[in-house]
């Protein structure tokens, strides 16, 4: 196993380099351009300035062996700078990937962007989880109940209403009727106190809902069909004629063979974490790292779209192979050697 | 093997034992027939036999056996196991029953739950049953498999780790871990290779005579059935349509099917003529819509006016020789 | 209206500000905004979008403002600088600036000259990419005579020398904080970009890069009543409706900026009473550019220059006057902008010295008029294919515009009224920063213009539009060899134009240039070389508890935040 992850790892690497280079490129065919958005008073030799002054003149290698300098070995110096708050190589006048919009580094704009992300898009990932796996099991447990027949209906509703409509309706509702939400997220609370906290909670819970439903949707779904394909196996019938308790045949020996699937699924669910919701983001004005994507997009910022995507991409490469993992880990049926 | 018919104690003894699936179908998946698998079967397993049920595929024998086990809710019937009458008892109640009555299934394995090493499969009815500690559980789990011929060095290993045969081994280890006293084996060999079924069989047989087992042996291969059982069912559509003692069936088949069934049986030696053996034509009638009168009378070749019209009686018709058919109606009235 | 007359209205603004506000610095705490394009850098110099100027707007001040009636404000200064007074030098070469005593940056140090010069440099630094260059167009040197003196010197006469320094593109940044960002290195100095020291009513307590500002109030503010409010929240991010809904719905927010949300929706927000909608007329007009050249494919390499030739159809004077003659801009108005926009006929609507009346016969619809244009003008549809032609020429026009749900129905309905007179219009919406965009590959341009006719709003900063008439000069039309930078997308091109431009730059008397400039505008209008529609107002919407806000389409919204105070309606 160690043999197998190390060798996909080293793997990884040039994988990831390709990736990023195809990134690149097609961020740079993209017909768009960083003083697009620009008033239109703003003339067109000042535009030219503007665009030098971000090092758009240079030929397309040269800017890409930039990115490649001071993404893979400025920046993490600059973590390692941080942390230990030493000063490593050239740590004075380091080139570190700065956004054109906001001319600040990248890192520290994604860096500040993931607490509102992680909670409010982490805790609809959990929350789905946790409503997701028991409707699946009771729905497949009970198939075609009345149970099911609801979960069924929620989970078309959760795949079929886009974000932008739910919500705005939940807004709609529990805002502007009823007032118990703020409609907008507030990224600068800071939880030091119970109000704080309740603070913290209530402005969390619409946008949570409206992504755990898209959440619990897919994966009850998964869940039911993967316990469905369990209960009907022989394993189950013996574990009955066993005289196993009903709750122990159904958690212990259909609910852990179920799992295997879904935790795959759930593993690589979570890059998408960490990109953040871009509708629900914009929606509730979480501002995470979903509305940073974009509006580095609308504006042209290709170093912050260029770095954001790649992360997801490195995100993704991973969390494939940590799924794969876990699946040797969870099913002893696989071995990778 | 106990086959010469002196008084001994009923086992097992079903009555009537009826086992239909619904069928639901359309847009409010309306309840418009059923399977009727098992179609009001009786036989009885005296203590200590073993009674062969024999059939061709699909004709419910597999779901009798799991029906008499109750690993069903049954449709009606009554069954009797050690004269306590189990037919109607909710699988709660049953679940306490469980030890004495236990099951060998077809494929070893689809049937042995892949995340599960060979002591937490056969362990896990003892930590259900029984209170025994962990280490006297792990003695017992090494106990049984060595009374099955597993090597107890490999208890940690999983299913997927052994072959065909010793794969059954660990399902026959896990059903004998809490000493029941009667053991359904659904078509224990069918998954098997020739070379390895011998030796499962002999393994049965043997544990049979060691723990004084009773068994209903359910198989398609009539061969394998006439080694081990003592007396043999014959079952087609859902119902039974000849119970006898093994040499008598073999030797002199009352009900035209047994013939059937038996003239298909290969003959190994070359020189025995086959010329009277007896082709079946037509396919099995569907169970959900069997025909009137006799089950078999689409497709029997002694076929009467009256077998159209009226179900055959089943009925002793010479001692422990019981069978289905309208030709024997009138040889014993 | 002259420019005395300007001052004159600009000393009683100033007159009456103190009477608003009684009240004691952060007497009426938390003041919440909401923008829904996020603010992403607080230097405007660096930036140039309406959003980071207006967040700028709270801390740092330029030496002069533009008031809700386009006329100056001295915010740094006393007295503005004029030819009278001075100020100005008689060969209108110069101007010198007297800055107020006393004014403190909020780090409690003297603003001097010395910030002022190092504001010019820092935005005429080569490689720096200022975004308010356009400011110091001219500017041959910055230099501090005294303390609390500065002389800006211009390479040529200047009839209006109020670029640098004046209106929200060049605020007055602190030397002492800025010195180390100059030209190359500004990108770098990410906490002067993301909090600048100013002069202005509030500072930065904490930057969001495009998501939230958190400011407080100046303690070294020169009004020492001012602000009204201890705390801004700046959020940014959504989109318009939600922004809208917020101030005038769940009224979380107390002001939300550039309410583009569909005039019906809006009006009813507004009946929940909780707020209301505010507009502001500037210069901006959505107008129809049309391509005089020939635009078509088989123009090869010299698609929509000059070196093309005429446009097959849109050279003809008669097709120009009646394409405009079908537009019903009044329903334009009310589909699309309501309280955000008003029908026009010229490309300069405003200052009302500048605004011609006439072209006033585009306001009403004629398709009759169009259709008989058409007829005596020899297009008719003569293959009956329902579309009027001439020497086998189809009217037959590719309109483009940028993505937008108002523009889209803009587009459509002129479909309509084009197909009323026989003309053949294909629709085509580009994404903004591809249209706007100036990568010379791409086809897609407004600057390279492969269609007939194009859509867009354009404006001009402050209210002198001599700048922008020169767009319109033979020398600003876009081509390869400038590599398709300019202004002039019609490519019109008409030496009396031209020389009336020149003059316009050596004339000084407020008059005469309304004159010039009233001429300039009907030229353009009666040739058919733009086709205005609409004059966009400014639209923002406001709490009803929050008193003082005075939109103001000629500078910042923010201009008089200082002023802003919480109270009954």
């Amino acid at each position: 196993m160690l043999n197998y992850t190390l060798r996909r790892l080293m793997f990884t690497v040039p994988v990831l380099l390709f990736i990023s280079f195809i990134i690149f490129i097609i961020l740079d065919m993209a017909p768009n351009d960083p003083t697009g958005n620009l008033p239109m008073t703003i003339p067109p030799d000042v535009r030219e300035k503007i665009r030098e002054s971000l090092g758009l003149g240079q030929p397309l290698p040269v800017r890409y062996f930039k990115w490649c300098v001071q993404f893979f070995i400025n920046e993490p110096l600059n973590i390692i700078d941080k942390m230990f708050d030493v000063c490593t190589w050239g740590c004075e006048d380091r080139l570190r990937v700065r956004s054109w919009a906001t001319r600040s580094p990248v890192v520290d704009l994604i860096v500040e962007r993931m607490p509102q992300t992680l909670w409010v898009v982490g805790m609809s990932y959990v929350v789905g989880i946790i409503l997701a796996v028991p409707i699946g099991v009771i729905s497949a447990y009970k198939q075609y109940s009345w149970f099911d027949q609801a979960g069924t209906f929620v989970s078309m509703v959760g795949f079929s209403v886009p974000s932008f409509f739910s919500g705005v309706l939940v807004i709609v509702i529990f805002s502007v009727q009823l007032g118990w939400f703020p409609s907008i997220y507030d990224t600068t609370l800071k939880v030091v106190d119970w109000d704080t906290f309740m603070m913290q909670i209530r402005q969390m819970v619409m946008p949570v809902m409206v992504l755990a439903l898209q959440t619990t949707a897919q994966i009850s779904r998964f869940m039911r069909a993967s316990m469905l394909d369990n209960l009907n196996m022989d394993y189950v019938r013996t574990a009955r004629a066993k005289g196993m308790k009903e709750t122990t045949v159904l958690l212990v020996h259909v609910l852990r063979n179920s799992l295997i699937p879904v935790v795959t699924v759930i593993a690589l669910g979570i890059p998408a974490i960490f990109g953040g919701a871009i509708i629900t983001e914009a929606v509730f004005k979480v501002n995470g790292i979903g509305q940073l994507l974009i509006i580095g997009i609308q504006g042209a910022d290709i170093p912050l779209v260029q770095t954001l995507t790649f992360i997801f991409a490195v995100l993704i490469v991973m969390f494939n192979l940590i799924a794969d993992i876990l699946y040797g880990i969870l099913d002893p049926r696989i071995r990778y050697d | 093997m106990l086959d010469n018919g002196q008084k001994r104690e009923k086992l097992v003894e079903v009555s009537d034992l009826k086992m239909h699936f619904p069928i639901y179908a359309g847009l409010f998946r309306k309840h418009v027939g059923d399977v009727k698998a098992v179609d009001g079967v009786s036989f009885d397993i005296f203590d200590g036999e073993t009674l062969g049920l024999v059939g061709e595929s699909g004709c419910g024998k597999s779901t009798c056996g799991r029906a008499v086990l109750r690993l069903y809710d049954i449709t009606s019937g009554s069954v009797k196991i050690g004269g306590r009458e189990i037919g109607a008892t909710p699988q709660g109640d049953l679940r306490k029953m469980r030890p004495t009555m236990q099951m060998v299934f077809q494929d070893p394995q689809a049937s042995l739950n892949p995340r599960m090493t060979v002591e937490g499969i056969i362990g896990e009815p003892l930590s259900e049953h029984t209170d025994l500690d962990r280490k006297g559980k792990l003695a017992k789990v090494h106990e049984l498999m060595d009374a099955v011929g597993l090597n107890r060095a490999f208890s940690s290993r999983y299913p997927h780790e052994f072959s065909g045969g010793q794969r059954q081994r660990i399902g026959i280890a896990r059903a004998l871990a809490l000493n029941p006293k009667f053991i359904v084996c659904d078509e224990p060999i069918a998954a098997l290779d020739v070379s390895i079924q011998a030796q499962v069989v002999n393994l049965l047989e043997d544990l049979q005579k060691k723990l004084g087992l009773t068994y209903l042996f359910i198989s398609h291969d009539l061969s394998m059935v006439r080694h081990i059982a003592d007396r043999v069912a014959v079952m087609y559509l859902g119902k039974i349509v000849e119970v006898s003692p093994r040499d008598a069936l073999y030797s002199d088949p009352l009900h035209p099917y047994t013939k059937a069934l038996l003239s298909a049986v290969p003959e190994p030696d070359p020189d025995v003529t086959t010329d009277d053996r007896v082709i079946l034509q037509g396919d099995v009638p569907s169970p959900s819509n069997p025909p009137k009168g006799c089950n078999f009378c689409t497709r029997c070749p002694a076929v009467m006016d009256i077998c159209h019209e009226n179900e055959p009686e089943f009925r002793e018709v010479s001692p422990g020789r019981f069978v289905a058919c309208h030709h024997h109606n009138e040889t014993t009235n | 209206m002259k420019l005395k007359t300007l001052l004159l209205g600009a000393a009683a603004a100033v007159a009456m500000a103190p009477l608003a506000a009684q009240a004691e610095r952060g007497s009426d705490g938390q003041l919440n905004i909401i923008y829904w394009q996020a603010v992403s850098i607080l230097n405007p110099y660096l930036s140039g979008g309406s959003k980071d100027r207006d967040a700028s707007a709270l801390i740092i001040e330029p030496l002069v403002r533009y008031d809700p009636t386009g006329a100056m404000v001295p915010y740094l200064v006393d007295t503005i600088p004029t030819v009278a007074n001075g100020g100005i030098s008689e060969d209108l070469t110069s101007i010198t600036w007297t800055l107020s005593e006393g004014i403190l940056w909020s780090d409690g140090t003297a603003l001097t000259a010395a910030d002022v010069v190092f504001t010019a440099q820092y935005c005429m630094a080569e490689d720096g990419g200022c975004a308010s260059a356009t400011a110091f167009a001219d500017v041959e040197n910055v230099e501090a005579i005294d303390d609390r003196t500065v002389k800006v010197t211009f390479s040529k006469p200047k009839p209006f020398p109020y670029g640098p320094f004046v209106g929200n593109a060049s605020p007055i940044i602190q030397a002492a904080q800025f010195a180390d960002c100059l030209g190359a290195a500004a990108p770098n100095c990410t906490d002067a970009n993301f909090g600048p020291i100013g002069t202005g009513p509030f500072m930065v307590s904490e930057f969001r890069a495009n998501d939230t500002i958190s400011y407080v109030a100046n303690p070294n503010f020169r009004d020492s009543a001012k602000p009204a409010f201890a705390s801004v929240t700046f959020k940014g991010g959504g989109d318009a409706a939600a922004a809208a809904r917020a101030v005038l719905e769940t009224g979380e927010f107390d002001y939300a900026w550039n309410m583009q949300v569909d005039p019906e929706v809006l009006s009813n927000m507004e009946a929940a009473g909780k707020g209301r909608v505010v507009s502001a007329f500037g210069t901006m007009v959505e107008r129809m550019l049309v391509n005089l050249t020939d635009s078509t494919a088989a123009a090869g390499d010299a698609r929509s220059t000059p070196e093309a030739g005429g446009h097959p159809y849109l050279a003809d004077p008669a097709v120009r006057r009646a394409l405009s003659m079908a537009i019903d801009r009044a329903t334009l108005v009310e589909v699309g902008y309501g309280a955000a926009g008003k029908e026009t006929c010229n490309v300069v609507p405003a200052p009302a010295i500048y605004a011609s009346t006439a072209n006033d016969w585009c306001l009403t619809q004629d398709i009759a008029g169009a259709n008989a244009l058409l007829d005596s003008a020899g297009w008719v549809d003569s293959n009956g294919d329902g579309i009027r032609d001439k020497d086998g020429v189809e009217l037959s026009i590719l309109y483009q515009t940028s993505t937008n749900a108002v523009r889209q129905d803009t587009q459509a309905l002129v479909k309509q009224w084009w197909g009323e007179i026989g003309v053949e219009t294909e629709l085509r919406n580009i994404d903004a920063a591809v249209f706007f965009g100036s990568d010379p590959a791409s086809p897609d341009t407004y600057q390279k213009f492969y269609a007939d006719i194009e859509m867009y709003t354009n404006w001009f900063d402050g209210t002198d539009p001599e700048t922008y008439m020169n767009s319109w000069t033979c020398g600003q039309i876009p081509g390869p060899d400038n590599g398709w930078q300019g202004n002039n997308m019609p490519r019109y091109c008409n030496a009396d134009y031209d020389a009336l431009v020149v003059k316009l730059s050596s004339t000084s008397a407020l008059d005469e240039r309304a004159a010039i400039i009233q001429t300039l505008n009907n030229m353009l209008m009666e040739a058919g070389a733009i086709i205005p529609l609409v004059h966009r107002g400014a639209v923002s919407a406001h709490a009803n508890t929050l008193l003082g806000v005075d939109l103001n389409a000629w500078d910042s919204e923010m201009w008089n935040i200082a002023d802003w105070t919480r109270g009954d309606m």
